[in-house]
């Protein structure tokens, strides 16, 4: 995941790049098909249109979390072998959370905008509504962690067992519709059951789901690629600090 | 080669005691939020998530236990039973062939309008005579607070229009008949 040799302060490389344009381009044809070109729903509306926003973002978020979780894992298994091995893993884990806490918190603000309009409230402490926003807040925390002054192999295996720990979360907010009763509806699209949602609706949300992916992609490459910034900066001043005290010694 | 700041910062075993002790401060107060935050929010999700509301047909039945008591009222709405006046909306809801009727004294939600709409009331029973599609009842539900509870399906506007007749096998099993909705 490194940018192009001769790059080395730069986030980007021409691979990512041209992801990038293709990320953009993708969210503009979403907000065409989800704002103008699917039709709005028998019973709710203009409001379904938040659907196409809110569905794919959550998914994103767990996606991102579970990618976090495997990281963690490789990296507390790697980093026990060797001084340093595992560092790849440790940034891939921190970049996943950063993404999936954005779209974390997009999920929530959509789904209070929904909610007002189709429930007649923002906010309920269902058992859904609960949990992603235990969800959420625990990733904030994850993120916090991180931030703690510490030595990066420490910091990191401190982070990699918190991630393991909240990641337990994702199947009980997933599952909480089915589990609990909830004034949040139950999943539309599930594997093996007939999709609640029919025609350009559906088409819209599949698309909607892959146009979500590839900014999320997007996004983790290059926070991945600011964090390696950030370790070689550190680096950098510390081998600069050692060159001024030996000039100094001299 | 000693790289230890040139500065006075006292003695090498103190200052690692004050980053140690500001490192142990900045975990423990960070700990201490999310911990607070996490216990919040469960404590909330315990108290209201696992039994957000009851269906008619459990609030019937248990209508001796909650007596006056505040509670969450989960049906769907009767399309040909609602009324509005003065600020009063009167509707039956129905759920598992238990019918209650209503009483709103707030604006209901905009989605309130759609045929069958399930939503969930919090409001309390209160004594008197009333008539249900299902018989007479001695407790009407009274309600201050209506929440839409919509559906997990999605339809376009193009290929289905709102539908007065009641959702598939829903009332199939009821020993009572529930009238077409003027239109």
């Amino acid at each position: 995941m490194s940018p192009a040799r001769g790059n080395k302060y730069m986030t980007a490389s021409p691979a990512t790049r041209v992801l990038g344009v293709v990320a953009v381009a993708a969210a503009l044809l979403m907000a065409l098909l989800g704002l103008i070109v699917s039709p709005a729903d028998v019973v709710q509306g203009q409001a379904v249109r938040m659907l196409y926003l809110h569905v794919p973002s959550i998914w994103i978020a767990y996606g991102a979390f579970v990618l976090t979780a495997v990281s963690s894992a490789l990296f507390l298994i790697r980093s026990r072998r060797r001084e340093d091995s595992g560092r790849h893993h440790d940034r891939l884990a921190g970049a996943a959370a950063e993404v999936g806490v954005v779209f974390a918190g997009i999920t929530l603000v959509t789904g209070m905008l929904w909610g007002r309009v189709t429930w007649g409230t923002y906010w309920q402490w269902d058992a859904r509504l609960t949990t992603t926003v235990l969800l959420f807040v625990t990733y904030l925390g994850y993120l916090a962690l991180r931030r703690l002054p510490a030595d990066p192999m420490i910091r990191g295996r401190r982070s990699a067992v918190m991630a393991l720990i909240s990641i337990i979360n994702v199947p009980i907010v997933h599952f909480s519709v089915d589990w609990w009763r909830t004034l949040h509806q139950k999943a539309s699209l599930s594997v093996g059951r007939r999709p609640e949602i029919t025609g350009e609706m559906y088409w819209t949300l599949l698309y909607s789901t892959l146009a979500v992916t590839i900014v999320a992609s997007w996004l983790i490459v290059h926070r991945y690629r600011v964090i390696r910034l950030e370790e070689l900066r550190d680096e950098e001043a510390l081998n600069a600090l050692i060159a001024s005290r030996l000039r100094e010694d001299e | 080669m000693d790289l230890s700041p040139r500065h006075d910062i006292g003695e090498p075993g103190e200052l690692r005691r004050k980053v140690h002790r500001g490192r142990r401060w900045a975990v423990l107060g960070i700990t201490a939020v999310l911990i607070g935050a996490g216990a919040f929010v469960t404590a909330q999700g315990l108290r209201n998530a696992t039994l957000f509301f009851r269906n008619v047909d459990e609030a019937v039945e248990q209508r001796v236990e909650l007596g006056d008591r505040r509670f969450r009222l989960q049906g769907r709405v009767i399309p040909s039973s609602v009324r509005s006046e003065s600020g009063v909306t009167t509707f039956q809801i129905v759920h598992d062939c238990a019918v209650a009727s209503v009483r709103h004294v707030a604006d209901p939600p905009e989605l309130f309008s759609a045929p069958w709409i399930p939503v969930v009331l919090e409001g309390g029973w209160m004594f008197g005579q009333v008539r249900t599609f299902a018989g007479t009842d001695t407790h009407y539900f009274l309600s201050d607070r209506m929440l839409v509870k919509h559906t997990n399906e999605y339809a376009s506007v193009n290929e289905q229009r709102v539908s007065e007749k009641a959702p598939d096998g829903f009332l199939d099993d009821c020993p009572f008949e529930v009238p077409a909705a003027k239109s």
